[in-house]
């Protein structure tokens, strides 16, 4: 995300230092570096822990990081737009919360009370979106003023965070966490669906493009005649509705809402996010990216789980080889060469 | 402005000889040579690309010369490394003013060269040095606390020289196109200045696209092509721009450029493509009327501060404006946000190209396509290998290079990142084109293509709005050149019917008009 | 020339009200707020509060004045700028060692030693990351955030540590001439910081570099060097925290790194709104802790539900910056 200063307008020539072949060769190997090491790590859990491998296991990494995919998707199209949204936990918390109380306190039928869910999370959307468009609030810290505001709205709500159970849940709601299509868990097909939908949206259609431009060059998508605050209100709200999608997954498999608990899922995506825009040639937050992301830390954390490990020790681990695989994919590349004009 | 304390035989403040310097599959500098006498201002000119970029880098040690020689102040320099340089007094204005905007104009002076007294840096003591620098040597009143910030340009500029100066060890200051970011009379008080310098027995070496700027300030020119030096002109002896410029062009290019504006013939169509009635901002724009034509080249010249930029900007839809009409092919337009004005039908070339103009890190086909995403997409979905296509027929007719329209648009030469911004949109079905200074730092060959281009349009029936600081490319260009004063427009003349002096006092508010 | 510099000069000031307004809007909803609270409470202005106000508000202002450290050598953009996101979780992991060391019966000074080499190793791992490998510091910090809370946990077992020593106590509730303890640290730290920062040869640099990167490599600076820096001055400063923090819950409780994350962010940027250049500096980042602080204990005095004062940051962080965006917006 870091933007290097522009070479001089005049000097081919500093690009003609970079291309050849070995630095070609050393920038495809530090770019692809990271599935390298990514395989190492299969490789290696395949090795130590015997039920890494298994067919049920693979599902479990699947489904137990399908939530995740989603949040991360999510933030994937709001970091491409030049932003970051510190706010999904409210969203996915917003979405599981008010889709109980449509259910439990309206009694409204589960289709009914995942389209409430889904505007709760666009509601925290809007707000992100009026903040940064009409009062011009840099993204950052905006969702983190309704981070603020959120996280206090729930914990008034809920005397201080409170659960808010619902067992009598219906079973079709139930069945968006722990159902199955053709026998492949809902969860994943979700998660699938909104990869496929957010590919479509983010690589393979012109309002991609569009978002990709506002994101790497605001002013430019702007004298291009490209409508930049339609867009961004539209990123905001449509991030914010995805991840109230995760949200209600939570709340259908727990049969319960746990105030505050949308918050863990934010370093997660935003890792996910920059270890997938780290294998873009420009170095662009992108869907494929992102998902590899996901399923690296999903790996992770299941293969050191498989491991027996101490539930303490193995959050350390987790956390190191976060930093070191970050570390890793980022090197050697981009590596803020200061380019000294004249 | 000639007269000059240059003496013959005063020797050298630089001798760079048979310079060679060669990148992978470039051969950037062929025993090239350059000599700046002492106590001269030198000029540097050439394409771009000719080299004169790469040997000023190897004078300021960012390159290492394969082979060569150099001699600062009669010393041969063995080994050159910024440090070294800097050391024998050698300084560099960059084109670019960077400087820290919370910065006041003392701290930004004495940036990596701060005084230090009892307590910490002597704030006081820095403050009253930079006034007294800028006042004396520079010739300008600036309050040392006012903030970088709230300056002007040309304020900023100096403050950037003042960088350089204030510890009054340099000897010869390089300066690579310090007009490029200013207006036509902000010109002359940097030229005022460097005039200054200059009877201060300082050596100057002036890089400039701006060849009448080259024939006033400069003693001597040095001219380069294809990575060498191919000529050395005396400007004291040729008086006369209007000999003096051609030869430095012929130079440069190795051909004649007489067409370096192409041959337009005009037709007059009834319809007016763009016409601006009452803009007023409350502010900067007092009641500015205009008109295009359809098929017309229209010149829009005013120095920072007359209400040009803003002008531009309310025309793009970047700035509100209170009362006035803003018609586009005779139907009222909407300038409240660029993409409404876009819509409108206007096209627009920003003056910031690496801000504005392009999306640097995306593809050329993308830039090209970005206005128009709709016309190479089904329903939304983008078809990859028609935008694809699209970019390629593009950089084809507008003779981009490298080809290859899925290379990064970062990695392209000024020019051709020029072209890239017309091509977008060329590409779409544009009516009124609002050019803003289209042609800055952009090299005399690829200008004379982006001047067909414009011509091309116009024939084609487009009305075309040119703002530019360079009255000899309005007066080459335009059917008709407005000026622009304090936010009104002062003066409507057909360019056939001014010249460069006259255009130039209007704009600085010298002459009236008739 | 000097006609155009004039004709600049009246229009930067053609709207000064609407400027200064906005400008000073922030400070007037403080002020404002402050009124009310000190007519609704009279125990709010007595000494008593105002210096409980000061040993609660240490940990925050002293870990703000690290993060303006860094947000002046890598420049206020958030997402692409300076920031360092890990220095709550390191003062935390410092916390846990120092508290883990003591019950143990480890001699204080070689506990804190032991806790003060953790955090700065934080710092020196945040340098690494984004100089050597060129990791955003949002990311970077992001990354390590996430390493060092990992590590606590495993170092303290994940559990609550009360620390009964006599120094500790001290600290916690000392006071000198009548100025609690850890608000005696907190002074120390502002005076240090805003020295080295605003001036001296150094700071000056520091600051270039994070105001304009590219002016400070044309000056001859290296502005890896300032903004590496600044991350081991800002783990020294959570090395302070580590001391004053551990005072202030009698040893280690889980998951407050969080909320001190939120508080600090929001002093920081807060802070910016008191300094004249609109820029964030380290007095004005300490300033912004002690008024949040102040500000939750205002509401508890008024019997405001505790949950709502959550809700009342975060109007005002965006009542700071909404403003001072939209100032920027006026004076272009």
């Amino acid at each position: 995300m870091t933007s290097t200063p522009p070479s001089s307008a005049d000097t081919p020539t500093a690009v003609t230092t970079r291309s050849g072949w070995g630095r070609r060769l050393v920038d495809s190997l530090s770019r692809y570096g990271f599935v390298i090491v990514f395989f190492a790590f299969v490789v290696f859990f395949a090795v130590r822990a015997d039920a890494f491998l298994n067919p049920s296991n693979l599902v479990n990494i699947l489904e137990g990081n399908a939530v995740l995919l989603i949040a991360a998707l999510a933030m994937t199209l709001v970091v491409a737009s030049g932003g970051i949204d510190l706010s999904i936990g409210i969203a996915i918390d917003f979405g599981g919360w008010f889709a109980i109380i449509a259910m439990r306190d309206y009694n409204l039928t589960w289709a009914s009370a995942l389209l409430v869910g889904l505007l709760a999370g666009a509601a925290v959307g809007t707000l992100n979106a009026a903040l940064v468009v009409r009062l011009k609030i840099s993204p950052f810290l905006a969702t983190l003023g309704t981070f603020f505001i959120g996280s206090s709205v729930q914990q008034i709500y809920t005397s201080g965070g409170g659960q808010v159970p619902f067992r009598e849940m219906s079973e079709s709601f139930r069945s968006l966490s722990t159902g199955a299509v053709l026998g492949i868990p809902t969860e994943i097909v979700l998660a699938g669906t909104v990869g496929l939908l957010y590919f479509v949206l983010l690589e393979r259609s012109v309002h991609g493009k569009r978002i990709h431009a506002i994101g790497l060059q605001r002013s430019v998508a702007s004298v291009s005649g490209i409508r930049v605050s339609g867009y961004l209100v539209f990123v905001f709200i449509f991030a914010s509705a995805t991840v109230a999608l995760s949200g209600i997954i939570l709340t259908a498999g727990l049969r319960q809402f746990t105030p505050l608990s949308g918050f863990s899922y934010l370093l997660d995506s935003i890792a996910a996010v920059f270890i997938g825009a780290s294998m873009h040639p420009q170095r662009r937050p992108n869907v494929a990216g992102t998902l590899v992301g996901v399923l690296f830390l999903g790996v992770v954390s299941n293969g050191l789980n498989l491991m027996g490990l101490d539930f303490n020790l193995r959050d350390a681990l987790e956390g190191i080889i976060l930093v070191g695989a970050l570390a890793l994919a980022f090197t050697n590349r981009n590596n803020r060469a200061a380019e000294v004009s004249i | 402005m000639k007269a000059t304390s240059l003496l013959e035989g005063a020797g050298s403040a630089l001798e760079m000889e048979t310079v060679s310097k060669t990148f992978p599959g470039v051969r950037a500098l062929d025993r090239a040579n350059l000599s700046v006498s002492r106590g001269e201002v030198h000029g540097l000119v050439g394409e771009n690309g000719a080299g004169k970029s790469t040997i000023i880098k190897i004078l300021a040690g960012v390159y290492r010369a394969d082979a060569g020689k150099v001699n600062v102040d009669g010393a041969p320099l063995e080994k050159i490394d910024p440090a070294s340089v800097h050391r024998l007094g050698v300084r560099f204005i960059h084109q670019e003013i960077s400087l820290v905007p919370h910065f006041s104009v003392a701290e930004s002076v004495f940036l990596g060269q701060e005084q230090t007294g009892k307590f910490g840096t002597a704030k006081r003591l820095m403050r009253q040095r930079a006034e007294a620098f800028l006042t004396e040597t520079l010739g300008v009143e600036l309050d040392g606390r006012a903030l970088v910030r709230d300056l002007s340009v040309a304020e900023r500029k100096l403050v950037q020289i003042a960088r350089a100066l204030i510890d009054g060890q340099a000897k010869l200051v390089v300066f690579d196109e310090p007009t490029a970011v200013l207006a036509a009379a902000e010109v002359q008080t940097l030229f005022a200045a460097i005039d200054a310098l200059r009877q201060a027995g300082k050596s100057m070496l002036y890089v400039s696209h701006y060849l009448n700027e080259i024939h006033q300030i400069c003693d001597r020119v040095t001219v380069f092509r294809n990575g060498t030096d191919v000529g050395v002109m005396n400007l004291r002896q040729s008086q006369e721009p209007q000999v003096g410029v051609p030869e430095i062009i012929r130079l440069m290019v190795g051909r004649d450029i007489d067409d370096l504006y192409p041959q337009r013939q005009h037709t007059k169509r009834k319809q007016k493509a763009l016409e601006v009635t009452d803009l007023d901002d409350g502010q900067r724009l007092r009641g500015v009327s205009l008109t295009v034509g359809a098929g017309e080249v229209v010149g829009l010249t005013g120095i920072i501060g007359s209400g040009r930029a803003e002008l531009v900007d309310s025309l793009y839809g970047l700035r509100k404006i209170r009362s006035g009409q803003i018609l586009v092919n005779e139907e009222p337009a909407k300038a409240n946000s660029p993409a409404r004005a876009v819509r409108s039908g206007l096209a627009l070339v920003p003056r910031d190209r690496r801000n504005d103009g392009l999306v640097l890190d995306m593809t050329v086909a993308d830039n090209v396509n970005l206005a128009t995403l709709e016309e190479v997409s089904t329903l939304g979905w983008l078809n990859r290998a028609a935008a694809s296509r699209r970019g390629d027929e593009s950089m084809e007719r507008l003779d981009v290079r490298p080809r290859g329209s899925q290379a990064v648009s970062r990695l392209l030469s000024g020019g051709n990142q020029q072209k890239v911004v017309l091509g977008r949109w060329l590409a779409s079905q544009a009516r009124v084109y609002v050019l803003d200074d289209p042609t800055v730092g952009v090299d005399v060959g690829a200008r004379s293509e982006i001047y067909r281009l414009i011509a091309d349009l116009a024939q084609a029936g487009a009305g075309v709005l040119m703002c530019s600081n360079d009255p000899a490319e309005l007066l080459g260009m335009c059917d008709r050149i407005l000026v622009i004063v304090r936010g009104r427009i002062i003066a409507d003349i057909v360019a056939a019917e001014t010249d460069l002096e006259q255009l130039t006092a209007l704009a600085t508010g010298g002459a009236e008009a008739t | 020339m000097t006609a155009t510099t004039v004709e600049t000069r009246r229009f930067a000031a053609a709207a000064p009200a609407l400027r200064l307004l906005l400008a000073r809007f922030p400070l007037l909803v403080f002020a404002l707020l402050f009124v009310y609270m000190a007519l609704g409470s009279e125990f709010f202005l007595e000494w008593r509060n105002i210096s409980s106000i000061l040993r609660q508000s240490a940990p925050d202002a002293i870990l703000a004045a690290g993060l303006a450290v860094v947000v002046t050598a890598g420049g206020d953009d958030i997402v692409s700028g300076g920031i360092d996101i890990s220095l709550p979780a390191a003062a935390t992991l410092g916390v846990g060692i120092l508290s883990d060391q003591l019950v143990n019966g480890r001699p204080f000074v070689l506990a804190m030693l032991l806790a003060a080499a953790a955090v700065v190793a934080v710092g020196l791992l945040n340098a690494v990351l984004v100089v050597k490998v060129g990791l955003t510091p949002l990311l970077a910090t992001l990354a390590s955030w996430v390493a060092v809370i990992g590590t606590t946990k495993w170092v303290i077992n994940n559990r609550r540590i009360t620390v009964d020593h006599q120094f500790i106590s001290n600290v916690r509730d000392g006071t000198v001439l009548n100025v609690p303890i850890p608000a005696v640290f907190a002074l120390a730290v502002l005076i240090v910081f805003s020295f080295w920062i605003h001036r001296t040869r150094f700071g000056h640099r520091l600051q270039a570099s994070g105001g304009n990167r590219s002016a400070a490599e044309i000056s001859g600076l290296n502005p890896d060097y300032f903004l590496a820096r600044s991350f081991v001055m800002a783990s020294l400063a959570a090395v302070v925290a580590t001391l004053v923090l551990t005072a202030r819950s009698s040893g280690l409780s889980p998951g407050i790194e969080e909320r001190l994350l939120l508080d600090m962010v929001l002093a920081t940027f807060v802070g910016a709104a008191f300094s004249f250049r609109r820029v964030v500096t380290v007095p004005g980042a300490m300033l912004g802790a002690v008024l949040v602080k102040a500000l939750g204990s205002g509401f508890q005095l008024l019997n405001v539900d505790i949950f709502k004062v959550g809700m009342v940051k975060g109007v005002l962080i965006l009542i700071v910056v909404a403003s001072a965006a939209l100032e920027a917006g006026q004076r272009r």
